[in-house]
């Protein structure tokens, strides 16, 4: 059995974990260590390292009234709890808690569509449905409806929407937190709310009018440790008649100015109703000695970056995003967007996918660009894509996120091209994702591996890439649980006023730090100062 | 999946235990209490494997990461869908389930629990 958490005696943590198997029967109470080795992040950048984070033990409930029971216990032992709805947040930490010792709340077993209104485009999940299980629902009842799913299809609808995760349809559904609509929570005294409308028992609007009365307080549920939650309402995007996935080129380096500027524009007026990726198939074309000497150059003139897309045959930057809705609205949409890109000289046209609505298993299958379409999959999951490559171990996510602006696309890959080379390593491939309508994601991926010597090397890149980047200010808007304390102290306005408000109100809403201790730099007061 | 399994998996995997809350208890939504006994461990297998295997590895050209990763790993000395191979044993079929390799995590038993799994090495060691 794993050592209790700290501050509880081996007596102590056997006594909590026969109150909870009271609680849940004891086959949802995992305490050997081969069962809560299943709990380990499976990415994780301290694999087999004395500071990797272990739970003690994981308990599993199946109604909320279970939960509530599991929180009152953990009360009375202090006992440090870890929720995790689907435990598929891999690259941010997966199901292992922030804080070593912790005993991991795995919702997954509470795993019921409570309700979807086809009328009102609405959903009411627990924390245990994946994106496979609402997806799969709707195919087999004629509903339509689409999910906006996460690029892993396993993936949860509250927990990726906690972490403030996104994906690719309409503007309205695609940044994850904000497509949610009404939560219940049980607070870390065991005491049972919910937010919006749905302080109203009488409510017949609560998964559709988000505010109810008084503060709104939903905010303070996501990437933080104030609560658990156990229901959330979304709202889910009608399926349009038709879409059209398109890709406008433009030849050289610098037209990215005017790319971005105009796709911003048409995003901002509604045209583009899609997540628009702006990625370069010069940049992230291969391992050519030429290519990596000028991505980790720091900064290469416009120029020779320009030789080296003509000696290779390929448009600098490509923009690729769907229109969504009414065939005769998407066509002159198009034609508009044409116009509006037509000031860019040597811009390309192509349309690369069109289909109508509904579609039927095997075209669904068929799908290559399947998120796009709220469609889940896994197919970002090959550890191979070569025959004979070494196969990946994993990796984590640096995302920062810049202004819509092709200068700023320019600059923040120099510099991380260079951080990249100066580790030894083939710089990630360069793309800015408007998941959000006014700024750009751009995703780096941070290979992690089972050893702890490129561990090691992954840890201090990945530390130099997140305060190089704050200084130029351009944050992260999520992080791996590891990392989660350095990724709120560059947030430091006011010697770091809002991280101190955090304190505060875990204070006062969990005053013996039951909940998901550390988690986004959150400590409870008697563990403030050790961040084991 | 094997073409033999697919009606009785499919009424395995809207099978539902009602449970008591406030809210309807839609009727496609799987509990941890399906019953064990609805088709033997083969169909059970098999909606093990539809529902949190198939996503990677199914036997097609496309929409199948493990697959395609297993052919480039043995360019055709072994088959690379896994429901083709022949040669997997229970004890194999358990250590990846609940070890993982390369990017594949392992699975929890709030995932896959003993029984799905023993249910599923039987799918996919059974002729």
């Amino acid at each position: 059995m794993p050592n209790p958490p700290t501050g509880l005696s081996e007596r102590q943590f056997r006594n909590a974990l026969t109150r909870f198997e009271e609680i849940v029967g004891r086959d949802w109470v995992f305490r050997t260590d081969e069962d809560v080795a299943l709990y380990r992040d499976a990415y994780s950048p301290l694999w087999g390292e004395e500071e990797e984070r272990h739970a003690s033990a994981a308990v599993a409930p199946i109604s909320v009234e279970e939960v509530q029971d599991i929180v009152r216990v953990a009360n009375d032992f202090r006992l440090p709890l870890y929720p995790i709805s689907t435990g598929r947040n891999l690259t941010y930490g997966g199901s292992a808690p922030a804080y070593s010792g912790s005993v991991v709340l795995d919702l997954k077993r509470m795993n019921r569509i409570l309700e979807v209104s086809e009328r009102d485009k609405t959903c009411l999940v627990e924390p245990g449905v994946s994106y496979f299980d609402l997806y799969r629902h709707l195919r087999q009842n004629n509903i339509r409806l689409w999910i906006d799913t996460a690029d892993p299809g396993w993936g949860g609808l509250i927990g990726n929407a906690l972490d403030r995760g996104g994906g690719y349809t309409g503007t309205d559904f695609r940044d994850h937190f904000d497509a949610h609509c009404g939560m219940e929570v049980v607070l870390p005294t065991g005491e049972l709310l919910r937010t919006g409308m749905g302080a109203n028992e009488q409510a017949t609007t609560w998964q559709l009018f988000k505010y109810g009365m008084g503060p709104w307080i939903d905010g303070m549920f996501s990437q933080s440790n104030f609560g658990v939650v156990t229901k959330m309402g979304f709202w889910l995007m009608e399926e349009p008649q038709a879409a059209k996935q398109v890709s406008i080129t433009v030849p050289r380096r610098e037209d990215v100015f005017a790319l971005v500027d105009i796709v911003h524009s048409l995003i901002c007026d509604h045209t583009i109703p899609s997540q628009t990726t702006v990625a370069s198939p010069v940049m992230n074309g291969s391992t050519d000695p030429e290519l990596v000497r000028l991505r980790t150059s720091g900064g290469s003139s416009d120029a020779d970056w320009n030789d080296y897309a003509q000696s290779v045959g390929r448009p600098f930057w490509n923009a690729s995003f769907v229109l969504y809705g009414a065939q005769k609205v998407i066509d002159m949409q198009w034609e508009h967007i044409r116009d509006r890109m037509g000031v860019i000289p040597g811009v390309q046209f192509r349309e690369t996918a069109s289909y109508t609505f509904p579609l039927s298993d095997e075209e669904a299958e068929a799908v290559p660009d399947k998120a796009r379409y709220g469609i889940p999959s896994l197919n970002l999951f090959g550890s191979r894509n070569a025959p004979g490559q070494q196969p990946s171990e994993g990796h984590l996510d640096f995302s920062p996120m810049i202004r819509p602006r092709g200068e700023e696309l320019i600059a923040l890959y120099d510099l991380t091209g260079k951080i990249y080379g100066d580790f030894g390593l083939t710089p990630s491939a360069a793309m800015g994702m408007m998941f959000h309508a006014r700024t750009m994601i751009c995703f780096h991926a941070v290979p992690t591996f089972r050893n702890a010597e490129d561990n090691q090397r992954t840890r201090a890149l990945f530390e130099t890439l997140v305060t190089s980047c704050a200084e130029q200010g351009w944050n992260i808007y999520r992080i791996h649980a590891h990392f989660q304390s350095l990724g709120m102290s560059v947030f430091d306005f006011n010697d770091n006023a809002l991280h101190r408000l955090h304190e505060t109100l875990k204070d006062s809403i969990d005053p013996r730090g039951v909940i998901s201790a550390g988690r986004y730099g959150i400590w409870p007061r008697h563990l403030r100062g050790d961040d084991a | 999946m094997k073409w033999w399994l697919a009606l009785p998996v499919l009424a395995w995997s809207v099978a539902v235990t009602a449970q008591d809350d406030a809210f309807p208890v839609a009727a496609w939504s799987r509990t941890a209490s399906i019953d064990e006994n609805a088709g033997g461990l083969s169909v059970r297998g098999a909606a093990v494997f539809n529902n949190w295997c198939d996503a990677c590895h199914r036997n097609a050209a496309q929409n199948a990461p493990g697959t395609r990763s297993l052919e480039f790993k043995y360019r055709g000395e072994l088959p690379a869908a896994l429901e083709e191979r022949t040669d997997l044993t229970p004890e194999l079929v358990e250590f990846y389930v609940r070890n993982g390799i390369a990017v594949m995590p392992f699975y929890r038993k709030t995932e896959i629990s003993d029984v799905d799994l023993a249910a599923l090495s039987a799918y996919l060691t059974s002729d």
